[in-house]
C-alpha cells in the first residue's frame, strides 16, 4: 500500500494512465485502417467477414480487381497526377508567400496574412462551392476536370506550406540573413544562399504535406470533377462504397496508403539528413505550426 | 431535377450492370387515359427575356420549335468517316452493340460520359461539346430543342422507327418525332426481399402502404429523387397528377412522406441492385431495371428468388423512358442517324437489352418472351414493361422553374429531417 | 579606402530599401493566386446567390454588379433557415459538432499532453503515430469503420461477445451516435495537432516551479497548464469545428438517413440535385457568415492574447 502511495505521489514518475490513454488512442486510431488493409486480401466478397487470404482483388479477378478494372487505375493516375503537379506549383508559391509575409509590414501585409489563413478554417464544401461556381460561370475557359481540380488543390495547399515554412522561419530568425547582407550579399542572394538551405527541411516537409493532402482531398475534387475520366481515388471510393463495394476498394485504398507512406517516409528520411546536428526530431518539423 | 437511373451525385464509375438504376423522367406515354395532368404551358418566372419552355403533357402534346438556321441533313448522304462521338451515361450501351456498329460501317465509335443530365446540359449549353449523338431524358428535350442544342432528325435514315411501340412513334413530348427516338424504358415500383417480408405489397389494401409499415423500421430505402418519392406519395393517395405545381398537393405529399419518416426511419439511396440481393434492406423503392440487374449482384449462396418487385399490374404506376437525339454542329450527323437506326433494329435492340437490362420499347419484345429467353426470372415478370403500362401509367415530366422550386423545397424539408 | 567604406555603407543602405519591395514582391504571386482563386470565387458565390436563373436551362446567371442583386431567393432561404424547415438542420449540425468537439477535447487533450510532456526520447515516434491519420485518406478511415460497424462486423462481434448487447446492432441504419462518432474519428487528428503545438510551447519550468511550490499534479494541471493552453485549445477548436460544420460525406457514408443530415447535405442537394443553384449558394453564404463570426472571435482572442504576452 505504501508503495502504491509512494508511486502515486512521486512527481517525476512516468504517467501510467496517460500512457495507457495514449496507446489506446493510437490503437483506436490506426487499427481499423490495418483491418481495412487486411480485408483487401480477403478471398470472398465481404469486407466484414474474413473468408481467407487471397490476391483476388489485386490481380486475379478478371473484372473487378485493381489490376483489371480500368476505372480504378484511372483513378490512381488522376490522383497521382494531381498530387504531383499541385506539389510543384503550391510549394514555390507558398514558400515565397511565407517569406514575404514574414518580413512584410503594414496593413496590406496583415490583410494578406488573413487571406492566407482563411482557407485553412474554411469548410471544404464552401471552398468547393466557390470554386465550382466560379469555374462554371466566370473562368469558363478552364474546363472542369483535371485542370480545375489542379487549380483548386493548389489554392487550398498554399496555406499549409506557408504555416509550415513560417514556423521554421521563426526558429531561424533574421540574424543569419542580416549577417549575410552585412557581408555584402544582396537580399536576394542572402535568401538564396542562406535562408533557402536553412529552410530546406520545411520546404521538403511542405512538398510532402501538399502531396499527401492532395491525394487525400475529396470534397474539392468531387465538386470540380467533370466525368468518370477525372475521378480520383477518394471519389472512386466514395461512389463505389455506396454502390457495389468489394475488397478491391480496400485494395485501392491500400495502394494510396502506400504512396502516402512512401512520401512521408522519404520526407522524414530527408529531414534527418538535412537536419543533422539539430535538436529535436524530424517529425517535429511537421508539427511546428505557426497559426 | 430527377435522376436518371445512371446518375450519381459524384462521378460514379458504375459497374457494367449498374445502369439500370434510374428511370429518367422521360415519359414516353402518349397516355390518353385518365390523366388529370394539367397542361401547364411554361410560365417560368426568372427574369431574362426569351420564350418559356413549353411543358408537354400527355394531354397537351407539344410540337417543338424548329429553327431555320438549324436544318435537318439532306437525304441520301454518304456516312462520314467518323469517329462517331456519343455523349451518354456511363455503360449505357452494350459493348457488343458498339462493336457491331463499328464492324458494319467501318468507323470508330467514341463514348464520352456524363454523370448527370444537369451536367450534360450544362456542358452542351456551354458550347464545349463536340459530340454527335446525345441520349437525353424526356424532361430536357424541350429545353434542349429550344436552347438550340438539337438538330431535327431526317426520318429517311431511320427506317427502323416502325419497330417501336406505336405510342412512342409520335409522342406528346415531341410531336412528329422531330428530334428524338426512344431508347429504353423503366418503371418505378417496390423491390423487396421475398424471404423477409411478412406480407407482399399485393396483400396490403394499398400496396404502397408497405413503405409506411413500422415493422420495417430501419430496414427500408427510398429513392434519392424528389420527384420519385413525392410522386409515389401522391400516387398512394390517389393523386395522379405527379407533375402538379399545386402547393397544397405537394405539401400533402410531403406530409405523407414525413409520416413515413416517423414510422420507418428510411434511408435514401439508389443502389437497390446491390442492397436487395445483399440483404442490406428488406424493402427498397426501386426502378424495374435495378431489380433485373440484381441477379448479377447476388452474393455467394443467395438466390434471385428472394428478390421481388411490385408494380401495379392494372396500371397507374410511375413509368419513364430515355431518348436519342442528334446534336447541332455534329461532325458526323449521318453516322449519328445510322446509329440510331442501328439501335432501333430488332436484333440489335435485343442484344443491347440482354446486356443492358433496360428494356427497349420494341414491339418485338414481349413480356412472355423476355421471361422465356431467361433474361428475367419468372417471378420478376413484374419488371417487364408492356405498352398498356404507358397508357395507364404516369410519367414524371418537366416542370416550370417555379414548380421545380416547389418540389425542391419540399424535398429539402424532408431530407433535413424536419 | 574611403570610397570602399562609402561603397559598403551604400550597399548596406540600399539593401534595406530594396528589401522593402522584396518582401511584398515575393508574396505577390501567392497573393495574386489567392485573389484569383479564393477571393473572386467567394464573390462569385455571392453573385450567384443574389443572381437569377436562366429561363430555358435553369442555369445560374450570376449578378456581378451589386446593384443588380436580387435578394428574393436569399431572403426565402434565410427565412427557411431561421424560422422554418431548415432550422432543425442547423441546430442538429451545431449539436453534432458541439458534441464531437467536446469528445475530441476529452480524448485529444490527454494524448497531446502526454506526447508534449512525457514524450522524452521517443517523441518523434509518438508524434509520428498521432500524425499518421493525416496521411491516411479520410475516406479510407471511414471505409474501415463502415466495415467494422456492419452487422456481421467486428464491432458487433465484440459487443455481443462481451454481452454488452444481446444481438448485433445495425449501426449504419441512420443513428446520430454513429455520425457523431464518425465526425470525432475523422477530425480528431486536426484537433490534436495544434493542441500539441501549443502545449509544446509551454515553458516546462513554469510547471516545475508550480510543483516545487507544492501544488499537486492535478492542481498544477488545472491552474497552470490548462489556462496556458487556452489559446491552443481555441486554435484546435477552430481548425476542427469549422470544417466539421460543412461536412456532408460522413453522414452520407455512415447513415444515409434524413434524420442525421447536416447543413452540408442541404447545400449539396441544392447545388447538384435541385434546380436552384442560387438557393444552394445562399445556403453557403449563410454558413460562411456564421463561420466568419466564429473566425473573427478567434482572431480577436488571439490578438488579445498576443498583446498580453507582449505587455508582460
Amino acid at each position: 500500500m505504501t508503495r502504491l502511495r509512494t508511486w502515486w505521489s512521486n512527481p517525476w514518475r512516468r504517467p501510467a494512465f496517460l500512457a495507457t490513454g495514449y496507446w489506446l488512442y493510437v490503437i483506436w486510431s490506426l487499427v481499423p485502417v490495418l483491418i481495412a488493409v487486411q480485408f483487401a486480401f480477403n478471398s470472398g466478397r465481404s469486407r466484414s467477414t474474413w473468408q481467407g487470404f487471397s490476391l483476388r482483388w489485386w490481380f486475379e479477378d478478371p473484372d473487378r480487381s485493381l489490376w483489371h478494372d480500368p476505372s480504378l487505375r484511372e483513378a490512381m493516375l488522376n490522383s497521382l497526377w494531381l498530387a504531383f503537379f499541385t506539389m510543384l506549383i503550391a510549394t514555390p508559391l507558398g514558400v515565397a508567400l511565407a517569406l514575404g509575409l514574414a518580413r512584410w509590414r503594414g496593413r496590406t501585409a496583415r490583410a494578406s496574412n488573413l487571406l492566407m489563413l482563411i482557407p485553412l478554417a474554411m469548410p471544404e464544401i464552401v471552398m468547393g462551392t466557390m470554386l465550382f461556381l466560379v469555374f462554371d460561370n466566370l473562368y469558363t475557359a478552364i474546363p472542369l476536370g483535371r485542370p480545375a481540380m489542379l487549380l483548386g488543390h493548389v489554392t487550398f495547399s498554399v496555406s499549409y506550406v506557408v504555416i509550415l515554412v513560417r514556423g521554421r522561419l521563426l526558429t531561424i530568425g533574421p540574424d543569419l540573413e542580416d549577417a549575410a547582407q552585412d557581408l555584402g550579399a544582396s537580399p536576394i542572394a542572402a535568401i538564396r544562399t542562406v535562408l533557402l538551405p536553412l529552410l530546406g527541411p520545411a520546404i521538403f516537409a511542405s512538398l510532402m504535406i501538399v502531396f499527401a493532402t492532395s491525394i487525400d482531398d475529396f470534397v474539392i475534387s468531387a465538386f470540380l470533377s467533370a466525368d468518370a475520366s477525372s475521378q480520383t481515388i477518394p471519389i472512386k471510393i466514395y461512389s463505389t462504397v455506396r454502390v457495389a463495394p468489394t475488397p478491391a476498394l480496400n485494395a485501392l485504398a491500400t495502394v494510396m496508403l502506400l504512396f502516402t507512406l512512401l512520401a512521408v517516409g522519404l520526407a522524414v528520411l530527408a529531414l534527418r539528413v538535412f537536419r543533422r546536428g539539430e535538436k529535436g526530431s524530424a517529425v517535429e518539423d511537421f508539427a511546428t505550426l505557426d497559426l | 431535377m430527377t435522376f436518371h437511373p445512371r446518375e450519381r451525385r459524384i462521378a460514379g464509375g458504375i459497374d457494367r450492370r449498374a445502369f439500370l438504376r434510374q428511370s429518367a423522367f422521360t415519359a414516353a406515354a402518349v397516355a390518353a387515359g385518365p390523366s388529370l395532368l394539367a397542361a401547364c404551358a411554361g410560365d417560368d418566372a426568372a427574369g431574362g427575356g426569351g420564350q418559356a419552355v413549353p411543358l408537354s403533357r400527355p394531354d397537351n402534346p407539344v410540337t417543338l420549335p424548329t429553327f431555320d438556321d438549324i436544318p435537318m441533313i439532306a437525304d441520301g448522304l454518304e456516312p462520314e468517316s467518323g469517329p462517331l462521338k456519343i455523349f451518354n451515361y456511363a455503360e449505357y450501351i452494350a459493348p457488343q452493340t458498339l462493336r457491331g456498329f463499328r464492324r458494319q460501317y467501318g468507323v470508330d465509335v467514341d463514348v464520352t460520359t456524363f454523370t448527370s443530365m444537369d451536367e450534360a446540359i450544362a456542358r452542351l449549353s456551354g458550347g464545349q461539346a463536340p459530340f454527335d449523338l446525345f441520349f437525353p431524358t424526356t424532361d430536357v428535350i424541350a429545353k434542349a430543342a429550344l436552347g438550340r442544342l438539337l438538330q431535327p432528325l431526317n426520318a429517311s435514315y431511320l427506317g427502323n422507327s416502325g419497330n417501336v411501340w406505336t405510342q412512342l412513334q409520335d409522342p406528346f413530348y415531341d410531336v412528329g418525332a422531330q428530334y428524338t427516338r426512344p431508347y429504353s424504358l423503366f418503371t418505378t415500383g417496390i423491390g423487396y426481399r421475398v424471404d423477409r417480408v411478412t406480407q407482399t405489397p399485393d396483400e396490403y389494401d394499398n400496396p404502397y402502404d408497405i413503405l409506411w409499415d413500422p415493422a420495417y423500421s430501419g430496414d427500408l430505402y427510398l429513392l434519392e429523387d424528389d420527384r420519385e418519392v413525392l410522386g409515389m406519395a401522391m400516387l398512394r393517395a390517389g393523386e395522379v397528377d405527379v407533375n402538379t405545381e399545386d402547393a397544397a398537393l405537394v405539401d400533402a405529399a410531403l406530409a405523407d412522406i414525413q409520416a413515413l419518416d416517423d414510422a420507418v426511419n428510411p434511408r435514401i439511396g439508389v443502389e437497390a441492385y446491390t442492397i436487395l440481393p445483399e440483404g442490406r434492406a428488406t424493402i427498397h423503392q426501386a426502378w424495374s431495371g435495378d431489380v433485373v440487374n440484381a441477379q448479377y449482384y447476388l452474393p455467394e449462396g443467395e438466390s434471385i428468388e428472394n428478390v421481388g418487385f411490385w408494380y401495379p399490374a392494372e396500371g397507374g404506376g410511375m413509368i419513364g423512358s430515355d431518348q436519342m437525339s442528334v446534336l447541332v454542329g455534329a461532325a458526323n450527323p449521318v453516322l449519328a442517324h445510322l446509329f440510331i437506326d442501328y439501335l432501333l433494329d430488332v436484333d440489335n435492340a435485343h442484344t443491347n437489352f440482354e446486356w443492358l437490362g433496360y428494356q427497349p420499347p420494341q414491339t418485338s419484345i414481349e413480356p412472355a418472351s423476355v421471361v422465356a429467353d431467361g433474361l428475367v426470372p419468372a417471378h420478376l415478370d413484374t419488371t417487364v414493361i408492356r405498352p398498356e403500362d404507358f397508357d395507364n401509367g404516369y410519367q414524371l415530366l418537366q416542370l416550370s422553374l417555379a414548380g421545380e422550386r416547389l418540389w425542391d423545397n419540399a424535398w429539402s424539408t424532408f431530407s433535413a429531417g424536419a | 579606402m574611403g570610397q570602399r567604406v562609402v561603397d559598403v555603407q551604400r550597399r548596406r543602405l540600399k539593401p534595406r530599401d530594396r528589401t522593402r519591395a522584396l518582401w511584398p514582391g515575393l508574396a505577390l504571386p501567392g497573393v495574386a493566386w489567392l485573389l484569383a482563386f479564393f477571393v473572386v470565387p467567394f464573390y462569385g458565390v455571392l453573385a450567384v446567390a443574389f443572381g437569377g436563373l436562366d429561363p430555358i436551362f435553369g442555369n445560374a446567371v450570376p449578378a456581378w454588379n451589386p446593384l443588380e442583386w436580387d435578394t428574393t431567393v436569399f431572403g426565402d432561404v434565410l427565412d427557411r433557415v431561421v424560422n422554418a424547415e431548415l432550422r432543425e438542420v442547423y441546430l442538429r449540425t451545431f449539436v453534432y459538432v458541439g458534441v464531437a468537439l467536446f469528445l475530441c477535447f476529452l480524448i485529444g487533450y490527454p494524448v497531446a499532453y502526454y506526447v508534449s510532456r512525457f514524450g522524452g526520447r521517443r517523441r518523434g515516434l509518438l508524434l509520428g503515430l498521432i500524425l499518421a491519420p493525416f496521411w491516411i485518406n479520410y475516406l479510407m478511415r471511414m471505409l474501415a469503420w463502415i466495415n467494422l460497424l456492419q452487422e456481421d462486423g467486428y464491432v458487433n462481434d465484440i459487443l455481443t461477445g462481451l454481452h454488452v448487447t444481446s444481438s448485433p446492432v445495425n449501426w449504419l441504419e441512420g443513428r446520430a451516435v454513429t455520425v457523431v462518432f464518425g465526425l470525432v474519428y475523422g477530425y480528431i487528428p486536426f484537433f490534436v495537432l495544434p493542441l500539441f503545438a501549443a502545449l509544446d510551447r509551454i515553458d516546462r519550468s513554469v510547471i516545475e516551479a508550480s510543483r516545487d511550490l507544492g501544488m499537486g499534479p492535478l492542481r498544477t494541471f488545472l491552474r497552470v497548464t490548462l489556462p496556458l493552453s487556452k489559446q491552443g485549445m481555441l486554435a484546435a477548436a477552430v481548425i476542427t469545428a469549422l470544417p466539421m460544420m460543412g461536412d456532408y460525406y460522413t453522414a452520407d457514408l455512415l447513415s444515409g438517413s434524413p434524420r442525421t443530415s447536416m447543413i452540408g447535405n442541404q447545400i449539396e442537394f441544392f447545388l447538384f440535385e435541385g434546380s436552384q443553384k442560387n438557393a444552394g449558394a445562399s445556403l453557403v453564404v449563410i454558413l460562411s457568415i456564421l463561420l466568419m463570426a466564429a473566425m473573427a472571435y478567434y482572431l480577436v482572442q488571439t490578438d488579445r492574447a498576443t498583446r498580453e504576452l507582449h505587455r508582460s
